[in-house]
């Protein structure tokens, strides 16, 4: 025997082995998601799963647990490859779920739509970010994924200290500007920041959303003109001055998100401005003071939108089983369960609900929605751009950008890609 | 048949199979990505879908963009940090360790500190980020330090402020590199003839210029090998900067590997970060070649 078809006939054997536990398998059903087990997505998905298990006997069901950023990075590529799940849940928006719908890469569910009955629970409003047409631009075109949630941006403030000082939660900047002035006074920096992460580009979004009417933010989300910077332009002003005056530390450009956080749920920062992804862990962590939400004011638009979606790989081996899936988190029972551990469940009946958090969260967030005052979030119309604002947000904080330059350099960024579209 | 050939040719062609699997390896992990990679940086491309042609386009923008000439200058600067400070700083504790530590303390001391410069090597980066970040984050350790012992001015905002930044990513580099070279460079101390030291000593030599005039000749060899493998490991710089500062304040530490990163899953202008990606590997190979030239010579010429 040469060695060369001794080596042939090693690579066949170990071939045949791997046929060998293909051929095995059950029938298997694959779901991912990315909320944390403690949050109040994470909790109702993970109940549902359970139902869904005991309800197919037959099925293998095999959840596995991914992150944002994983599939923010890496998710059009899984989703061209035949590692797909049956069903996930996707980022909205245009460079996520659109650009994969524009690929081809996911099943229309407008059938699913009409035989499960989701046209009786959801509205045209919920369905905004669930339609992308051939160009990937949400809004029209086929639905393409499910939200059962909402979320939005507003600002966390610690009840007690609030009253201690003898402040009320603000209704106008203004009004905001002076509880923070009187916090100051007292040797309190008021607001925490994380401004490496998320929570400094919600906050310069929702202070240029006050400036920003129904054309701005239409243009601004569908990449329709060159970007008109004079809203940016009162944020980044707005935000130097705050710094200047000590209402943020300098400090906040070298914390993340969980460090800004801690210092609110620790009872040192009296406010803390990021989305409703955090009351569930907020519910659970704190335990010394009460808290509550007041939205960032401003005349219609708020950073906010309708939940990630439930999408359904192109190469799904089992759409149907997918469509029960999101039928199981769209029905009345995993909905309240949703408001009931803080969520924002996109179709509860109110008279359901017993928590309080969720109940007043899903009362702020159907009061957004009713005035169509969604305005989504600033990282949207530009692929990349979540780092861009990120990156140039810190050098804001940290002095080495003026408001103006602030502006000059995100607008190049933003215009770059709106010419080239 | 095979009695016909020399037993020498025979066994000759028996070693070439022993390349088989390496040579699949190298074809599989190196080669075929890297020529995909080189096409990919002449076309637009999304992640997905069908890659557009456009020529020179790519590396035209890259001549003019800020960001990536930004990160070159970086990469400049992290070549201190991951070489020059770590291989200095490495020959002086080698020997050290090796002529002082264990003639006064013995072989034991000498190895449990060779170990424990060793640790950072072996330690996750992952987790030495998460370490470093607790140390030098504006609420950190260092912070805390420095506040009690009454040493508030040196009390900063070490990986939020732009002039910092960069120096705290080094000062970690430099942590994790100092034991890959100390381990290496007491190796080659092993080999060196004891008796030059003696020598040099009965003539009146003292540590430092036994150092000088002894060690560092002598670690010529190792010298070169550790200062090329730091150097290609410098300019593909990514893991530290990603798990410390993602590349920032305002891209105070972008480096080129993570600027490619940037662009193949966030931008989707994959064609563009293999472009950054391209240029980096011709930098990195040249350098090399140019390194491996001079050691050469310079053998050859001892």
């Amino acid at each position: 025997m040469t060695s060369l078809s001794k080596l042939a006939l090693v690579a066949a054997a170990s071939l045949s082995l791997l046929s060998g536990t293909a051929i095995a398998q059950d029938k298997v059903f694959k779901i991912w998601h990315f909320e944390a087990a403690d949050s109040s997505n994470g909790i109702t998905f993970n109940k549902a799963l359970e139902e869904f298990k005991s309800a197919h006997p037959d099925v293998k069901v095999e959840f596995e647990l991914k992150t944002f950023q994983q599939l923010q990075a890496s998710g059009s590529m899984i989703l061209n490859s035949d590692q797909a799940p049956d069903v996930l849940e996707y980022n909205k928006g245009n460079a996520t779920a659109g650009l994969v719908a524009s690929q081809g890469l996911l099943l229309p569910l407008d059938d699913y739509y009409k035989s499960e009955g989701w046209d009786k629970i959801l509205n045209e409003g919920d369905l905004v970010l669930s339609k992308y047409d051939d160009r990937g631009i949400y809004g029209s075109g086929h639905i393409y994924g499910i939200s059962v949630y909402g979320e939005y941006v507003s600002a966390f403030y610690n009840i007690d200290m609030f009253d201690k000082a003898g402040l009320k939660p603000p209704t106008t900047i203004d009004e905001w500007v002076a509880d923070m002035e009187a916090f100051k006074k007292q040797g309190i920096t008021p607001l925490a920041l994380g401004a490496v992460d998320t929570s400094g580009q919600h906050l310069l979004a929702s202070l240029a959303y006050t400036k920003a009417d129904d054309t701005w933010i239409q243009n601004y989300q569908g990449l329709k003109a060159p970007l008109d910077g004079a809203p940016y332009l009162y944020a980044a002003q707005t935000l130097v001055d705050w710094v200047n005056k000590g209402y943020i530390s300098k400090d906040s450009t070298g914390m993340k998100d969980p460090d800004a956080a801690l210092l609110f749920t620790s009872g040192k920062a009296p406010m803390y401005v990021s989305g409703t992804w955090n009351l569930g862990s907020f519910s659970s962590t704190i335990k010394d003071f009460k808290w509550g939400q007041f939205v960032i004011p401003t005349p219609k638009y708020s950073v906010g939108s309708t939940g990630n979606l439930w999408v359904v790989p192109k190469g799904s081996k089992n759409p149907d089983l997918a469509a029960q899936w999101i039928s199981l988190t769209l029905s009345p029972k995993y909905q309240t369960e949703l408001a009931n551990n803080g969520g924002i469940a996109i179709a509860a009946d109110p008279a359901t609900i017993t928590n309080p958090v969720g109940k007043n969260a899903i009362a702020v967030f159907n009061q957004i929605a009713d005035k169509n005052g969604l305005g989504f979030y600033p990282d949207w119309p530009v692929p990349g751009y979540y780092d861009v604002l990120n990156q140039k947000d810190t050098g804001l904080f940290q002095g080495t950008l003026t408001p103006e330059q602030f502006v000059e350099q995100i607008k190049k960024v933003y215009d770059d890609v709106q010419s080239s579209q | 048949m095979a009695v016909a050939e020399g037993a020498h040719s025979r066994s000759r062609r028996g070693y070439y199979f022993y390349l088989v699997p390496g040579v699949i390896g190298f074809t599989l992990i190196v080669l075929i990505p890297q020529i995909a990679n080189f096409v990919l940086s002449f076309t637009a491309w999304k992640g997905v879908g069908t890659p557009r042609w456009v020529g020179f386009q790519n590396y035209q923008k890259l001549l003019t963009d800020d960001q990536f000439w930004g990160s070159m200058i970086h990469t400049l600067m992290f070549i201190v940090s991951m070489t020059i400070i770590p291989v200095a700083i490495g020959v002086v504790l080698a020997s050290l360790l090796f002529d002082y530590v264990r003639d006064q303390f013995g072989e034991r001391v000498s190895n449990l500190f060779r170990a424990g410069f060793y640790l950072p090597q072996i330690l996750p980066i992952t987790t030495a980020g998460v370490l470093w970040g607790w140390i030098l984050s504006p609420v950190g350790v260092a912070n805390i330090v420095f506040k009690a012992i009454g040493l508030d001015g040196l009390a900063q905002n070490w990986i939020g402020d732009a002039t910092w930044a960069l120096p705290s990513v080094s000062l970690m580099i430099v942590w994790i590199q100092v034991g890959y070279c100390l381990v290496v460079f007491m190796a080659g101390l092993s080999r060196i003839d004891p008796s030059l030291y003696e020598a040099a000593q009965l003539d009146g030599a003292g540590w430092w210029q036994r150092l000088l005039s002894i060690t560092i000749p002598m670690l010529a060899p190792e010298i070169f090998v550790v200062v090329l493998t730091t150097l290609i490991a410098a300019l593909k710089l990514f893991a530290p900067v990603f798990v410390l500062t993602a590349a920032g304040p305002d891209n105070a530490t972008m480096v080129p590997s993570y600027l490619t990163y940037y662009h193949f899953f966030t931008t989707q202008r994959v064609g563009y970060g293999a472009a950054i990606a391209v240029v980096q590997m011709i930098l990195t190979v040249t350098l090399a070649i140019i390194f491996l030239r001079f050691q050469a010579r310079q053998q050859a010429t001892e």
